[in-house]
C-alpha cells in the first residue's frame, strides 16, 4: 500500500508534459488526461478504502483488495502507455533530416 | 465489459458467501439456544441468494449478473424434542425443545461456503492474471 501511494506522485509529473502538444494534437491530449484522470481516480479509490478498512468502517476486506487491484492494474496499463510514447518519441529524435 | 466487470461480479458472490458463512456461525452458535425474543427455541436461518445486474448498460452487459442476498429465512421445520428432564426449558413431559439445527449440515454448508469463496477469489486472481497478460502485448 506504501509503495502504490509512493507511485503517485511520478505519475503526476506526466500530466504537464501533454502541456507543450497544445497545437493540433487536441485529441491526443484530451485522452491522455482523461487516462491520467482515471488512474488517478482508480488511486484515490483504493487509498479511500484503505483508509476506511483501517478506521474500522463496516466495509468487506474483499472489496479493499479489489480497489487496490484496479489501482494497480490501471497504474501499469498508464505506464505502458508512457513507455510507448517516449519510445515513439525517440524514434523521432533519432530521425535523419 | 472491462475487466473490471468480471471482478465487481466476483465481489458480489464474495459478499453473497460471506453472508452465508455469517448465516452458518450464527446456526452452530444457537445450536442448543432454547429462549428467544419471539418466544421458543432458536430457528434454524437460511440464506437465499438471487441473481442481480450490477448496473451495467449495454445488451451484453445486462446478460451476466452478479448475486445478491435475496433474504434470510427462518427455517420453519420443528424444534428437536429430546428428553432431558432436568434442563431448566424442559416441558411437563420432561422434553426440551431444541433449535432444528444438524450440526453435520452446518458444517458441509459452511464447507461449502468456503470453497465458493475460493473459486471466485480464483475468478478474480485469473482477470488480473488476463489483464497483466494483455499489458505484455506492447513489450
Amino acid at each position: 500500500m506504501k509503495e502504490i501511494t509512493q507511485v503517485v506522485p511520478q505519475s503526476m509529473p506526466l500530466a504537464p508534459a501533454k502541456v507543450p502538444a497544445q497545437e493540433g494534437g487536441k485529441g491526443f491530449m484530451a485522452f491522455l488526461e482523461q487516462a491520467v484522470g482515471e488512474v488517478n481516480r482508480t488511486q484515490i479509490e483504493s487509498d479511500r478504502a484503505i483508509e476506511q478498512l483501517q478506521s474500522g468502517q463496516a466495509k468487506n476486506l474483499h472489496e479493499v483488495m479489489i480497489a487496490m487491484e484496479e489501482a494497480d492494474i490501471s497504474l501499469r496499463l498508464m505506464v505502458q502507455m508512457r513507455n510507448k510514447l517516449v519510445e515513439s518519441y525517440q524514434e523521432i529524435m533519432r530521425m535523419q533530416v | 465489459m472491462d475487466i473490471f466487470d468480471s471482478m465487481k461480479i466476483s465481489s458480489s458472490a464474495l459478499a453473497a458467501q460471506r453472508s452465508r458463512l455469517n448465516v452458518v456461525s450464527s446456526n452452530l452458535a444457537n445450536i442448543e439456544t432454547t429462549r428467544t425474543p419471539e418466544g421458543g427455541p432458536y430457528q434454524k436461518r437460511d440464506v437465499v441468494f438471487r441473481s442481480a445486474p450490477l448496473g451495467f448498460s449495454g445488451v451484453l452487459d445486462r446478460a451476466v449478473q452478479g448475486v445478491e442476498v435475496a433474504e434470510i429465512r427462518a427455517n420453519t421445520d420443528p424444534p428437536k424434542l429430546v428428553h432431558d428432564p432436568s434442563h431448566p426449558d424442559a416441558d411437563a413431559q420432561g422434553y426440551v425443545a431444541l433449535p432444528n439445527i444438524s450440526l453435520l449440515e452446518e458444517m458441509v454448508d459452511m464447507m461449502s461456503a468456503s470453497r465458493s469463496y475460493d473459486a471466485n477469489v480464483t475468478v478474480i486472481k485469473s482477470a488480473k492474471r488476463m489483464a497483466l497478460k494483455a499489458l505484455e502485448i506492447g513489450k
